[in-house]
């Protein structure tokens, strides 16, 4: 592979998102020396976040600094990204596999004519192809997918290569035009941003550490038990179907089939039995723990670590131990 | 106002998973195949807006191969679509979501459609494509993991709720747009038997697949397991200040997650 590949950086409260940084990593494990990896960023506060950039071991960073882009649809940026891929010659665009990155790569799979995959947990080149692993069906399986070239666009599952260490120099920094953009893409606005989970802790889909409650927990009360061990923790707070349906806690704290999928780091699981319907939602985190009363429930079949008790009492005394070691 | 809800079929959840023989793809002998998770929430927030708005149709759209695609729209319809296409993909095409994609604009593009819902991914290759690949191929806006979507019939707006990891973000927009919905604001209804029986003899319109412009694709090439999980080890403590000692110094020192 001799052509650049193109990383396009996703902005968080100001800085560059660590799913950005992997796709660094990848960046240049598949360019092998061979050819630059060049980061991308767009937006109002585009050029600071460039700075960052240009610190990571990209080889140059294209800048778009345009504020229709902050609040514009993702098609928008897509055209952005897809002009700059041509402007740099890239073959590979490597975006982090969050919301905003999925929807990218659908988009310039059809604007930038590229071979498409979302999720990817590994890749590898041979010859004019690529192939890519991905988890499928919840976790439950895999599927090696062969990308036919010369394009390729791919969203990279977030928390699961390395990041970069900081670069020594400073790489420079272009800027470069908004390309003109067809008008239809505006005719959508967002309105409002509401912060994640009443603005408490990480959001799930970004956490690398989620502490999850189940129906076990019985009231709605009871829930502040797994809100604190996730404080401690630094983690975020999920809920199983039983709790959301209960109205226990909002729907937006579901994980499984029908809410959100999680892949952390370390997913703790309190009071869940681990229905199918929720194991397919957390079943790739690297590694799970079951608190639970039921030593038969099936969550400990697919949990690396299980306490069976009372998680009344297992979960203040967790907490506590958690806090003391990390001297909170 | 002309709704049409993308639909695929799927394994259902607890299908036991195994690699057909070639060891590219599923086996999906025996399966059963029913509507994905989240299309399940995109066609019950369809049948919700057609109630809301007087004269509304649903148009339930899908790309697969028999019996099961047939089977899908026959679902829908018992749940209150109006009409139903099936996008015919030939019995043994492997499925990519980009192909999809195109499969499912050339059907819209020749039916009228004010509002374009999807499922935001599929329960099976979980790729997440297809509503963004539809908006491009379409012109048209869209917008993922939408949550809550309203009908705002003073200004003639779509006023939703997008879930992202940064938090929920409220959006306006005019039609015709496309969205992949994560989630109905109420639980999705259940198909009256009467209903069930007339889907049978419904009129499903049927779609050759076109031929597939030249350009990228991909292809599966292999399916795995992962390799059975032993079970969890089990923290044998007498105090529960000991079980949580103990779990913290593994999650440490073994899992290497914690710090």
């Amino acid at each position: 592979m001799t052509a650049p590949i193109l990383v396009v950086g996703e902005v968080q409260a100001g800085h560059l998102t660590s799913p950005t940084l992997e796709c660094i990593t990848v960046g240049q494990h598949l360019a092998a020396g061979q050819a630059p990896v060049i980061g991308f960023v767009a937006g109002s506060s585009a050029r600071s976040v460039a700075d960052e950039f240009s610190h990571v071991g990209v080889a140059r960073v294209v800048v778009v600094t345009d504020a229709t882009l902050d609040t514009a649809l993702v098609a928008a940026t897509a055209h952005a990204v897809a002009a700059a891929a041509e402007r740099v010659g890239a073959d590979t665009v490597l975006v982090g596999g969050t919301t905003f990155g999925r929807e990218l790569v659908g988009r310039l799979a059809i604007r930038w004519n590229a071979s498409a995959a979302s999720s990817v947990t590994e890749v590898r080149k041979e010859g004019d192809a690529l192939h890519v692993r991905r988890p499928i069906f919840g976790g439950r399986a895999t599927e090696t997918r062969r990308l036919d070239g010369p394009r390729f666009v791919l969203a990279l599952r977030p928390h699961t290569f390395p990041v970069p260490p900081d670069a020594a120099v400073p790489s420079n920094i272009e800027e470069v035009p908004l390309p003109s953009l067809p008008p239809g893409l505006l005719v959508a606005r967002r309105t409002a941003l509401e912060p994640t989970s009443e603005g408490v802790g990480p959001s799930l889909g970004d956490a690398s550490i989620v502490v999850s409650g189940g129906r076990g927990v019985r009231t709605a009360e009871n829930f502040h038990l797994v809100e604190e061990l996730a404080a401690a923790l630094g983690a975020a707070v999920g809920a199983s179907r039983a709790v959301t349906d209960a109205g226990w806690r909002p729907s937006s704290f579901q994980v499984g089939q029908t809410g959100r999928s999680v892949s952390p780091q370390l997913y703790i699981a309190v009071g869940i039995s681990g229905a199918i319907q929720h194991l397919v939602g957390m079943l790739s985190s690297r590694v799970i723990v079951a608190i639970n009363s039921d030593a038969s429930a099936p969550i400990f079949r697919v949990a690396d670590y299980g306490i069976v008790g009372d998680l009344f009492q297992i979960l203040p005394a967790l907490t506590a131990e958690i806090r003391r070691v990390r001297g909170l | 106002m002309e709704i049409v809800v993308c639909l695929k079929p799927v394994p259902e959840a607890e299908t036991r998973l195994r690699a057909a023989t070639d060891g590219r793809a599923l086996d999906s002998e025996g399966v059963k195949f029913v509507l994905a998770g989240y299309d399940e929430s995109a066609l019950e927030q369809a049948l919700l807006l057609k109630e809301s708005i007087a004269g509304s149709r649903v148009h339930a759209v899908s790309y697969g191969p028999g019996p099961r695609t047939e089977e899908v729209l026959r679902a829908a319809i018992a749940l209150g679509a109006d009409l139903a296409t099936w996008v015919e993909a030939p019995p043994g095409t492997a499925l990519d979501p980009i192909a999809a994609a195109r499969a499912l604009a050339a059907a819209i593009t020749s039916v009228p459609h004010d509002l374009i819902l999807c499922g935001k991914q599929a329960g099976d290759d979980e790729a997440g494509l297809v509503p963004p690949a539809l908006g491009e191929l379409l012109s048209l806006p869209e917008f993922s993991s939408v949550v809550d979507l309203r009908w705002d019939a003073g200004t003639s707006r779509f006023r939703f709720l997008r879930s992202t990891e940064e938090g929920g973000e409220r959006w306006e927009s005019s039609g015709p747009c496309v969205m992949g919905l994560q989630q109905a604001w109420n639980d999705p209804r259940t198909a009256k038997l009467p209903n069930i029986l007339r889907s049978r003899k419904a009129t499903i319109a049927r779609r050759p697949l076109e031929p597939v412009p030249a350009g990228p694709r991909s292809e599966s090439e292999r399916f795995e397991l992962p390799a059975p999980r032993t079970g969890a080890r089990m923290i044998e403590y007498k105090t529960p200040a000991e079980a949580a000692q103990q779990l913290v110094r593994l999650l440490r020192e073994e899992a290497k997650v914690f710090p």
